[in-house]
């Protein structure tokens, strides 16, 4: 096995009393397509902040292609190709669509020793979302669903080699959410960037990942094969206190 | 972006006018020309870092103070030109360190912050000028003449125009237009935000600390009370945000228009000038939210 691109370890958060996340670790290689699903709470996005920098995990340690970045700044991990969107979309409103692109390419997209060959410009990276016409509109002005794949063309632009989705299908139309799916699909596939998708729709997100791991109340409690963890008692168990989650969970 | 050469062309033909003044305006204009020179100097330089990061800055009155502080203490033994150097780069260093302290509040605790450093520093003078020089204030008496003061002034206003003017078309100013938006966004894009902070308001602080050095020998009597008064961190804000701090042009014109309506006001009523103005400020805070400039970019909009 090639060495872990991404390396969380024993990783906890605490607010208080509360935990949030406990021990968890993960492992994600160059090029991994790896979901993450859990009920309400699992502490799926605290995860998500630690492996970006944007909150420092109480205890355990975090690598990045080999190097120790356990609390550094979310920059530092910027430079080292881990980019992220946000559930809320947190695009730049006052700035043009093409602009908040322009913005991860001239720091993030900048600090990368490596760039990609393709995504090396605003025009392609807006072309590959279908977002071209709207280069000169506010992101602020944008519809939500097209503001979720500004975010993504957003990370593109820091030309990253981890990428993490932080449930961006949520909220959109069956439709809406299929296409998505598959952008991300060919974000893997064309440009080789490992992909790490939280979802709350775990339906779509059991369809196109091959790896995915189950947190529950701030544990992993699976992480393998999608058709091997939906038949797994203790996932089943976390699901059922949820409405209709045994079919939400078959694939 | 594409307008610079075109604005650094204007600001240099702009300056060749206004350096002609001296031999076309009377003692009394000349001064009211200085007041509008140094207001907008002032106001350029504070919407530099505070137009783009949305940050409320009332620090401006500590590096004004402690630039002029340098020509008192030092114009005995440097040139007029070189304290207004020394006092830029003292304004600088001082934002700097206290940017190291403070640039991660934000709203009214970076506001409320900056204006508690100004009165610490304001103390701080006070109590050192008493302790070992043992003298309340500072008689500057060699001053150099009127016309050398506004051609200074002059300068260092064109200069704080051009950083601007560059600033803005820099990476820089990208991002700080970044984290204006949303700060944490522009950290996970690969920003260090900490040190873009604390370069940007450091190279703004220059400017107000190299104009304290530049005015101080107006005055022939040098405090700490004067020099460190709150009210040109005010003033400062006041006329920035009126015209617009995410604009270049709205200081210029708002120093300019406030400078001006002071001073008729100050002629005409003199007993009633401060309550027209306070007055007027209101009806422009509350009907002018984005500054004068808004108007112009609202008609803008229309167009489009």
């Amino acid at each position: 096995m090639p060495e872990a691109l991404l390396s969380a370890r024993g990783v906890s958060v605490r607010f208080g009393g509360l935990t949030a996340v406990n021990g968890v670790d993960l492992d994600v290689h160059p090029g991994e397509l790896v979901g993450i699903i859990g009920p309400n709470g699992a502490g799926k996005t605290t995860f998500f902040h630690t492996l970006s920098g944007v909150l420092k995990p109480t205890e355990g340690r975090l690598m990045v292609a080999g190097d120790d970045l356990t609390g550094r700044a979310p920059y530092v991990y910027a430079a080292h190709g881990v980019a992220r969107t946000f559930q809320t979309p947190r695009v730049f409103r006052d700035m043009p669509a093409g602009e908040n692109v322009r913005f991860a390419l001239e720091f993030a997209g900048r600090l990368r020793k490596h760039k990609h060959d393709a995504f090396d410009d605003v025009e392609t990276i807006l072309g590959f979302l279908g977002l071209t016409e709207m280069a000169a509109v506010p992101a602020g002005a944008l519809t939500p669903a097209r503001q979720r794949l500004l975010e993504i063309g957003v990370a593109l632009g820091a030309r990253p080699r981890v990428l993490l989705l932080d449930e961006v299908a949520a909220g959109l139309t069956h439709t809406e959410v299929d296409a998505t799916a598959q952008l991300i699909r060919r974000v893997r596939d064309e440009l080789g960037v490992a992909v790490i998708w939280i979802e709350h729709a775990v339906r779509v997100l059991m369809n196109y990942v091959e790896r995915v791991a189950v947190l529950h109340q701030g544990a992993k409690i699976a992480d393998g094969d999608p058709r091997a963890v939906a038949k797994a008692p203790e996932v089943i168990e976390a699901y059922l206190g949820e409405e209709g989650a045994p079919e939400r969970i078959a694939a | 972006m594409r307008g610079v050469p075109l604005a650094l062309a204007l600001t240099a033909a702009g300056g060749l006018v206004l350096a002609t003044l001296p031999w076309l305006l009377s003692d009394f204009l000349l001064a009211l020309a200085l007041s509008c020179l140094m207001f907008a100097a002032l106001a350029v330089s504070w919407s530099m870092f505070c137009g783009p990061t949305n940050y409320l800055s009332l620090a401006t009155s500590a590096f004004f103070g402690l630039g002029a502080y340098v020509t008192a203490w030092g114009l005995e033994s440097m040139p007029y030109g070189l304290t207004v150097l020394v006092g830029g780069l003292v304004g600088a260093a001082f934002a700097a360190l206290i940017g190291l302290a403070v640039l991660h509040l934000r709203g009214a605790y970076f506001a409320v912050i900056t204006f508690g450093l100004t009165e610490l520093t304001l103390h701080s003078v006070t109590y050192i000028e008493k302790t070992y020089s043992n003298t309340a204030g500072r008689i500057i008496s060699e001053a150099p003449e009127n016309t050398v003061i506004y051609w200074t002034v002059l300068a260092v206003t064109l200069l704080a125009v051009a950083t601007a003017i560059l600033v803005r078309a820099s990476r820089l100013g990208f991002a700080l237009s970044g984290i204006g938006g949303d700060e944490e966004r522009a950290q996970t894009l690969g920003v260090n935000t900490r040190r873009v902070k604390v370069i940007a308001f450091s190279l703004s602080a220059f400017f107000p600390g190299a104009l304290g050095a530049a005015m101080a020998v107006r005055w022939t009597y040098i405090e700490p009370l004067s020099v460190f008064n709150p009210f040109i961190g005010f003033q400062t804000v006041l006329i920035a945000m009126v015209g617009g701090a995410h604009t270049l042009l709205g200081p210029i014109v708002s120093s300019v228009f406030f400078s001006l309506l002071t001073e008729f006001l100050r002629l005409r009523f003199p007993y009633a000038f401060l309550i027209v103005l306070g007055l007027l400020l209101v009806v422009l805070v509350l009907y002018l939210p984005g500054g004068l400039a808004s108007l112009f970019v609202r008609r803008g909009r229309q167009h489009a």
